[in-house]
């Protein structure tokens, strides 16, 4: 309990960092983010408006302590003004929007590459030394380590405009009416392919090495050497007595890679046209949209905060000798 | 001289029996040597109009040009300069950082310790591409030197993190003692008898924070907000998907910065992955595993000559 305890007093500062970090970027920076953000909406900025971003960005006349507290008290009621890209709807509406679309990605490339990565990574340190093993970890971290950006260009290339085999982009066909139909899932889950394929490609080294280095390490123990000289087969050896020590390491690099995947879609969605978060940051960037990047930067990050913390109670729950 | 030879014998016993070591070493040093030499092997100046635009490939222009009408064998060549440079700086300021953190936080313990793991955890929490996007955007389009310091400052906390758990195994040897009771100055200590240790640990650091680096650098500056006046394979990137050259059929407008930056990064990801096998026997894979032995069973005979 006093790890969780910990843990989330951890995150808490974390967030905290986060929240300044926006606060104090654009007093850094020369000149005047209001001044700037007019200037992007081509002077179409009604004097109200501007007086509405001076405030929620805290730029009132007042003592910075002042000003940090309005920002944060702003941060925390969820009150974070008009989106200028989207004018007038507000930047939380347009999150919500987007949130849904990263997060479907990012949970489903996660748990397929963490099933196939581990089934890879078990087979290589259950055959050591045999040709999965020794290709391919070197083959999947060949794949891993080229640029996302590229990979999803390759792809975008081969399978969406040339072969016309997937579609060029959105989350689903513009003609349909969202809902829970299974037409329209179906149409949902085609236009997912390309990004989740790209997306896995990245991420499926990560835990053939994870498992595999896990499993070679419990196998050197001396109760898998005990299991052995009982007479138990190796199959039983393998599920009941290596892989089940061996899959802790494998949670712990769930959260990071959450945050990989969460974080690493910015290209993805932006290649494939995906109307995720990460598409949005960047079309916000594009947009000079101040408010409406801080809070797109501001939410990944509560993302990756929220995974880690799921990920520190699964540990907790999986692993006894935490729980004190 | 006697410690350039044992130098050089270390370099062999790293690539020997190492298939992925040299076929990443390889990759690496051609492209880098390819963009070195690039005078020598195009006439082409990279940013000037030398032919009519989104020409494909011919004989006088091998890998074709971009719609602006540049010569794209040119610009790859001139281009990797940039990004290899970016790649190896922000891989050396990575290193230096991560090194004096991770060493000085396992070395002196206690407070100094804890505030340096407080705040390397907290960074390290952080995703790190949406950081970098902000910071880029609020500082407007980055040039190469930007880049390479950002990419730099913001990649150290992981490499201090195992910096500092080697340096805890390494302080508690009895020669790190001796060294104290002998009454060696504390730099003495952390420079002369602990880094030399940490060697193998950090080359595997700079060669991952530059397969990073090139990955990140092409990224941002795919997605604009890079320098697009700089030519380098991200801002390449970046031209032909604001000119739609897709879309147009000009494929190699794309391919060739991508086959360049892929290769690159795989090359360096070979090199990491026979680094790892190297500093950590247990992790060996087939090959590996049969060189290990054989070099075992070679230095049990001399051994037993002796």
């Amino acid at each position: 309990m006093a790890f969780i305890l910990r843990r989330l007093v951890f995150y808490c500062v974390a967030i905290f960092v986060a929240i300044s970090f926006n606060f104090v970027l654009p007093r850094l920076m020369p000149g005047d983010p209001v001044a700037a953000m007019f200037a992007a909406a081509g002077g179409k900025m009604p004097p109200e408006t501007i007086a509405a971003y001076k405030e929620m960005l805290g730029f009132v006349d007042a003592p910075l302590w002042q000003q940090y507290l309005q920002y944060l008290q702003s941060v925390v009621t969820f009150d974070l003004g008009p989106s200028i890209m989207l004018f007038p709807t507000p930047v939380t509406e347009v999150l919500s929007n987007t949130l849904p679309w990263t997060v479907f990605l990012a949970g489903i490339a996660t748990i397929l590459s963490i099933l196939i990565g581990c089934f890879i990574g078990l087979y290589a340190s259950y055959n050591r030394g045999g040709f999965v093993d020794r290709f391919m970890p070197v083959f999947w971290q060949f794949i891993a380590s080229m640029p996302q950006a590229v990979t999803a260009l390759m792809i975008f290339f081969i399978f969406a405009l040339t072969l016309s085999w997937f579609p060029l982009g959105f989350g689903f066909d513009p003609d349909l009416e969202p809902g829970l139909r299974p037409g329209f899932l179906a149409n949902v889950a085609y236009h997912a392919v390309l990004p989740l394929v790209t997306l896995m490609l990245s991420m499926i080294a990560t835990w053939v090495f994870t498992m595999r280095n896990a499993m070679v390490n419990v196998l050197g123990e001396d109760y898998i050497a005990m299991a052995k000289a009982k007479g138990l087969s190796s199959r039983r050896i393998m599920s009941h007595y290596a892989a089940r020590n061996a899959i802790l390491p494998v949670v712990t690099a769930v959260s990071m890679a959450l945050g990989f995947a969460v974080a690493g879609q910015v290209f993805i969605e932006t290649v494939f046209n995906y109307p995720g978060i990460g598409q949005l940051i960047i079309k916000a960037v594009a947009a000079r949209d101040y408010p409406l990047m801080q809070a797109c930067f501001l939410l990944i990050v509560i993302c990756v905060l929220v995974a880690n913390f799921i990920a520190d109670i699964l540990y907790v729950w999986l692993d006894p000798r935490l729980r004190k | 001289m006697t410690r350039l030879l044992s130098l050089l014998g270390g370099i062999a016993g790293f690539y020997r029996g190492n298939t992925a070591g040299i076929v990443g070493s390889t990759l690496v040093a051609l492209i880098l040597a390819m963009c070195l030499a690039a005078p020598a092997l195009t006439g082409y100046d990279p940013d000037k109009r030398v032919a009519r635009g989104h020409q494909p490939p011919s004989a006088e222009h091998v890998m074709g040009t971009t719609r602006a009408g540049k010569d794209i064998w040119s610009q790859a060549l001139y281009g990797g300069r940039v990004s290899l440079m970016v790649a190896f700086a922000a891989a050396t300021v990575t290193s230096i950082i991560a090194l004096a953190v991770g060493v000085s936080s396992g070395y002196f313990g206690g407070r100094t310790d804890e505030i340096m793991m407080a705040v390397t955890n907290v960074m390290l929490v952080f995703p790190q591409l949406p950081l970098l996007i902000i910071l880029a955007a609020f500082l407007g389009n980055v040039g190469p030197f930007i880049i390479a310091l950002i990419l730099g400052l913001t990649s150290w906390p992981w490499g201090a993190r195992v910096m500092r758990s080697q340096t805890l195994a390494i302080r508690k040897k009895e020669f790190i003692t001796a060294a104290e009771i002998m009454g060696e100055a504390k730099w003495r200590i952390i420079v002369i008898e602990i880094m030399p240790n940490l060697i193998s640990l950090a080359a595997g650091m700079f060669v991952g924070t530059a397969l990073y680096a090139i990955g990140a650098q092409a990224g941002l500056e795919f997605l604009g907000l890079g320098d697009p006046t700089v030519t380098s394979w991200g801002t390449m990137l970046y031209w032909a998907q604001s000119s739609a050259a897709f879309f147009v059929g000009a494929w190699w407008d794309f391919i060739v910065p991508g086959t360049f930056i892929a290769l690159v990064g795989g090359g360096l990801a070979l090199i990491n992955i026979s680094i790892d096998q190297i500093s950590n026997p247990k992790l060996k894979t087939g090959s590996y595993l049969r060189t290990w032995r054989k070099l075992n069973a070679e230095v049990e005979a001399k051994r037993q000559e002796a």
